[in-house]
């Protein structure tokens, strides 16, 4: 999970990092008394999104009064950010500012450890940054400390370790002209499946990278795999999209070939949807349902390959539980395999007979990416 | 021959007592796999399935010192400890089914493992198998001999329910399978790629080798590098999905955890960097097995 700069900074901070005063306004907080309880001359107002190159988009603004304060922010929380929805924007103090440098800590696919990247070239991008203006040390998640002395690096190693990061980066780690070393910016991305030792995650508020605020259904969905048994199958994993083919695929991979096939015969999909690692019936049944109460929907495919453990007949049937409810009238295409698969396709065809339903059922005869033309053609017709 | 498993595979089964412990066990055992013994704290003394129950992997071992395979099936919050006592007790294959296990937990095993020339397979992976030698795990559930046979073709997946699609592929082009693994979708993977590819270098029965990977991450390049270094000379065909994935925002998670949207670590990327070195690119993965089929 991605999070926000103003999220990052409060981390930061409990680590010992020194991060510039500063605070947080909302749609409708009044940012004129914002920016007088600040009680600073020059203000640097920063929109907070996701992603984005915040200051060639912009993004971060430098005031000097109450009104233009006020001003900046109504016009920061009118617009995106390189897609991204401004969700909150932070008012800080303007730092007397004598060198920028980069600090960051992430994993190391190759190496399979963290490694600190640093460079005295800050502000930029990273990726801008020549090789040879970077130093970079790799480490082990064993140590207790980091074998560095860079200004920062083991409040910052202590930071990523127990806040179970993805990645943490200070960029730019600011060296002010009375020499402080302050963390202007923050991105830090949080390891989601650590989420059993970190009770306060649950009070961060809901987020999409889409653009946008998240949608209802996205944020009824995340909710499925909450609770005791989170990790028993998965079932929450719901983006909504600009299409109008509903999809409930299984598995990571099939979904994302599926995607792939989905777009290859022309059709949009309505969402991006995965269920995997046997989820019980209710799990999927609040899913599928979720699925299909999108309004505007033109079709509906079930597909994932040929499952090791997954219970065919337990999943469809919350599947069927849904269209049970729902009676959709525009064409379903179905193909799936693996254990019990003959109930599961029993119990389905039964659920098409009674309530009418225009669907087509496939088994692993049927290639998974054929039965995205099948979809296209029932359309066509 | 194959990889990985051979007929003195010896399995021990963490967390045998749970449901998917017990699945897992009964799936090995049908399958001709030799699982001698199983642990769960607090159950020593007790059998499942025949098998004996044992509270810890260090009395497992005293009992049986020829288990040489562990299979973890615990939930993520105690598979970090589950693996260190494999580990501790040298166990050579560790084999993680377990889904969502912090990356910090992961890379403190893996760090662990290398140490003492310990291979992790996973975590989140269903396992592998090597028809008419046996399986770790779920793979092929109950349909596996609908699926698998013995024969030349290598497959490894990133997907779980890829993994027996992909046989299934293999099967229907008329084909067999070498041995087939599930190495999970994680950011860190115990097991990777270029790892296996030498591994199947050396195998004489495998001939061709398939692969299911995914957009995100590095593990693909590698390959590249191992092509380049003739470290792998075999025929290589390969499917990345995630096409799509393209359109959306740097750092956006879609599928595994491990297929995060990166700049220059797109599936197109891939493909381009893997042609090069003359990988065969499949452009839906039902092209795969036709591709290793005349290499086969």
């Amino acid at each position: 999970m991605n999070l926000y700069e103003f999220e990052g900074k409060e981390i930061l901070n409990k680590y010992g990092l020194i991060i510039p005063r500063g605070l947080v306004v909302r749609r409708g907080s009044d940012f004129a008394q914002a920016y007088i309880d600040l009680g600073v001359k020059d203000a640097v107002v920063k929109a907070q999104v996701l992603s984005g190159k915040r200051g060639k988009n912009n993004a971060i603004k430098f005031c000097s009064s109450a009104q233009e304060t006020a001003l900046a922010c109504e016009e920061l929380f009118s617009i995106q950010v390189r897609n991204q929805y401004v969700a909150a924007v932070r008012i800080e103090e303007k730092l007397e500012i004598a060198e920028e440098h980069y600090l960051s800590i992430t994993y190391d696919t190759n190496k399979k450890q963290p490694v600190l990247v640093y460079s005295q070239q800050g502000g930029m991008d990273i990726e801008d940054v020549s090789d040879n203006q970077i130093e970079k040390y790799w480490a082990d998640v064993r140590q207790e400390k980091i074998e560095s002395t860079i200004p920062g690096a083991q409040e910052l190693w202590r930071c990523f370790l127990d806040s179970d990061c993805r990645l943490a980066e200070i960029n730019p780690l600011v060296k002010t002209k009375d020499g402080r070393w302050v963390a202007v910016d923050a991105k830090i991305a949080l390891d989601e499946d650590a989420v059993f030792r970190h009770e306060d995650w649950k009070n961060l508020e809901a987020r999409t990278m889409m653009g946008r605020k998240p949608t209802d259904r996205e944020i009824a969905v995340k909710k499925i795999d909450e609770g005791a048994n989170y990790y028993r199958g998965t079932a929450g994993k719901y983006i909504e999209m600009d299409g109008d083919i509903a999809v409930l695929f299984s598995g990571g991979g099939a979904s994302i070939a599926n995607m792939d096939a989905l777009l290859n015969v022309g059709l949009k999909p309505a969402n991006y949807t995965e269920y995997s690692g046997n989820p019980p019936r209710e799990k999927v049944y609040q899913l599928a349902k979720i699925v299909l109460s999108k309004p505007g929907l033109r079709g509906l495919w079930i597909a994932g390959g040929v499952a090791n453990f997954t219970d065919i007949s337990e999943t469809f049937q919350g599947i069927i539980d849904a269209l049970d409810e729902i009676k959709p009238e525009y064409p379903i295409v179905v193909r799936r395999a693996g254990p019990k698969e003959e109930d599961g396709m029993r119990l389905m065809r039964a659920c098409a007979n009674r309530n009418n339903l225009k669907m087509k059922l496939f088994g692993k005869e049927t290639p998974m990416s054929n039965t995205a033309k099948i979809m296209a053609e029932m359309l066509n017709t | 021959m194959s990889i990985l498993i051979d007929q003195n595979t010896r399995v021990l089964v963490q967390g045998i007592t749970g449901k998917e412990g017990q699945r897992a066990t009964q799936a090995m055992l049908d399958y001709g796999t030799k699982v001698v013994a199983g642990v769960r704290p607090g159950k020593g003394g007790e059998k499942v399935l025949d098998v004996p129950v044992f509270n810890s992997v260090a009395e497992a071992a005293r009992m049986f010192p020829d288990i040489n395979t562990s299979a973890i099936y615990v939930p993520p919050f105690a598979a970090k400890d589950a693996i260190k006592e494999a580990i501790d007790n040298n166990i050579k294959f560790i084999n993680t089914i377990a889904e969502r296990v912090p990356i910090r937990d992961t890379a403190y095993c893996l760090a662990m493992a290398k140490e003492k020339d310990i291979r992790l397979i996973g975590p989140s992976s269903l396992g592998y198998i090597s028809p008419g030698f046996g399986r770790i795990g779920v793979v092929g559930g109950p349909l596996v001999e609908e699926i698998f046979k013995p024969g030349s073709v290598g497959a490894i997946s990133r997907s779980g329910g890829m993994t027996n699609e992909l046989a299934w592929q293999i099967r229907q082009a008329g084909l067999g399978q070498s041995t087939v693994v599930h190495v999970g979708g994680d950011l860190l993977m115990g097991t990777t790629y270029a790892d296996l590819l030498k591994m199947f270098e050396q195998d004489e029965q495998t001939k061709v080798v398939i692969i299911f990977g995914e957009h995100g991450g590095s593990y693909e390049f590698e390959i590249v590098d191992l092509i380049k270094n003739r470290q792998y000379t075999k025929p290589l065909a390969i499917y990345i999905g995630g096409k799509f994935a393209s359109v959306l925002p740097q750092g956006m998670n879609i599928g595994h955890a491990g297929a995060i949207v990166e700049r220059g670590k797109g599936a197109k990327e891939k493909e381009k960097a893997l042609s090069e070195v003359g990988v065969l690119i499949a452009d839906t993965y039902e092209e795969l097995a036709e591709l290793a089929k005349p290499y086969a």
